[in-house]
């Protein structure tokens, strides 16, 4: 009889015990990521700071609309992550067209932007997801003021394998972002994770020991950077930019 | 409750620093010992971190240790301490955010560190509660030194800081070896040998000890080839 009972009371007082820390603690865990989402949005765009919400303070928020690919004024606390597993504000997406491996794409897409006085942009900031190895990697790609060059890469979450596919955090390979070009003199998505050592301006150093993790950087990049994601509304930005 | 005279006391709660140190002696817990000791601060956080299960867990298994049937001991106890380090996994999460990203998953892994295991099944099973969490502090406190030892030399001489500060001349040229996981390995050996040449009694007796050249040529049969 104790043989039941006892394992029973330690697991249900156990068990009380690990849900109550983690619900009371949860809003502070919530700032964190938070908190830590701006970080990468900043350090993308080449900011290192301690004074994060006042340089976040700086940027312009804007939401596009992916089906008429202009901008639209909507709620600041839309969460284009939580909108994307919600049926009503995501859309399925064809299988040929799902590259990264996202099944659902939201309707409405964040960009970051830094405007100067005259409205004209200076930096964009890209939320950028896919799948690569282990699950989805979730990050921000950062472009300069043409719009084409980048500025850097940043991902916020992932479960690649340390030292292998987790490598995409390490700065030696983001560095070799910086300059790199992304649509080619057809206005298409050219930019890659290549094999071995970059040799063009459209290609990024591998991770050996890591080539599916970057097959799902690469299908990222092509898939939010081309004509289903954010490609259309970054080649009218400065048009669209002065409507708002 | 009987109060356990000082003497006990310190001997639970010293003892295990040099003359019974959980990794110089028994060489448990390794793992964790070579992979989060690069930087102080979050050396400390992870010391810190396992003092308290290895506390907490010692003191409630020894508080049912009567009522765990025994042929299920083992899951008990694991279920008590991996509850335990839930709790400061997702308290670190909420109040020591990058320290708990760079120490990912080893917090974790505090679950089958084999000092947590071992205390609770060699002591806290056997002994009262009181007593049983002294033990405990006292092994965290002997992990804890090694730990943090160690991460003073990787830190200083692998980064040239200590706790994230300067302290070594700007002309001091970094050892990276000293970043790596192996470098621990190193500074645990020289450890435990300084610790044995003071306390002679934790150097063993050589099990099986090399005997002078035995070793005796091989006769090989020459094989013809053909073809």
């Amino acid at each position: 009889m104790n043989k039941l009972i006892i394992p029973l009371v330690v697991c249900i007082a156990c068990a009380i015990i690990v849900s109550i820390t983690a619900v009371t603690v949860r809003p502070d865990q919530n700032l964190n990521i938070a908190n830590e989402k701006k970080v990468k949005i900043l350090a993308a765009a080449g900011i290192q700071t301690d004074r994060v919400d006042e340089e976040f303070s700086k940027i312009k928020t804007l939401f596009v609309d992916f089906k008429t690919n202009k901008l639209v004024t909507i709620d600041p606390a839309y969460d284009h992550i939580k909108a994307a597993s919600n049926p009503e504000l995501s859309t399925l997406i064809p299988k040929g067209e799902d590259i990264a491996v996202l099944k659902r794409r939201e309707n409405i897409g964040t960009l970051y932007v830094w405007v100067d006085e005259k409205n004209s942009i200076e930096k964009l900031v890209l939320p950028i997801r896919g799948y690569g190895l282990w699950g989805t990697l979730y990050g921000y790609l950062s472009l300069d003021a043409d719009l084409n060059t980048v500025r850097g890469i940043e991902y916020y979450d992932h479960k690649e394998t340390p030292g292998l596919g987790g490598e995409v955090d390490n700065p030696n390979w983001k560095s070799d972002w910086y300059g790199k070009r992304v649509y080619n003199d057809n206005g298409s998505v050219a930019l890659y994770v290549t094999k071995g050592v970059s040799s063009t301006e459209y290609e990024i150093d591998g991770l050996s020991g890591a080539t599916l993790t970057t097959n799902g950087v690469s299908n990222m990049i092509k898939y939010w950077l081309g004509e289903n994601g954010y490609g259309p509304i970054i080649k009218n930005l400065n048009k669209e930019i002065e409507k708002i | 409750m009987k109060a356990i005279p000082a003497k006990e006391t310190r001997k639970l709660l010293f003892t295990p620093i040099i003359e019974n140190n959980p990794i110089a002696l028994q060489i448990l817990g390794i793992c964790s010992a070579l992979a989060v000791t690069v930087k102080m601060d979050v050396t400390l956080i992870m010391c810190i971190a396992l003092t308290s299960v290895i506390t907490l867990s010692n003191f409630f298994i020894s508080l049912i240790r009567h009522y765990i049937p025994d042929s299920i001991r083992i899951i008990v106890q694991m279920t008590i301490i991996s509850s335990l380090v839930i709790i400061v996994d997702e308290l670190l999460k909420a109040y020591a955010y990058e320290a708990s990203k760079e120490l990912s998953v080893f917090v974790g892994l505090i679950i089958t560190n084999c000092i947590v295991m071992g205390r609770a099944e060699a002591y806290a099973m056997k002994n009262p509660p009181i007593k049983s969490m002294l033990d405990g502090f006292g092994n965290g406190l002997g992990y804890s030194f090694v730990l943090l030892v160690v991460a003073t030399v990787r830190e200083i001489f692998g980064n040239g800081t200590f706790f994230g500060l300067q302290v070594m001349p700007e002309s001091y040229q970094v050892n990276n070896f000293l970043l790596l996981p192996p470098s621990s390995f190193i500074i645990i050996g020289i450890m435990i040998w300084v610790i044995r040449s003071f306390s002679k009694s934790q150097v063993e007796e050589v099990e099986n000890p090399l005997k002078a050249h035995t070793f005796k040529p091989l006769t090989v049969k020459k094989e013809v080839q053909s073809g």
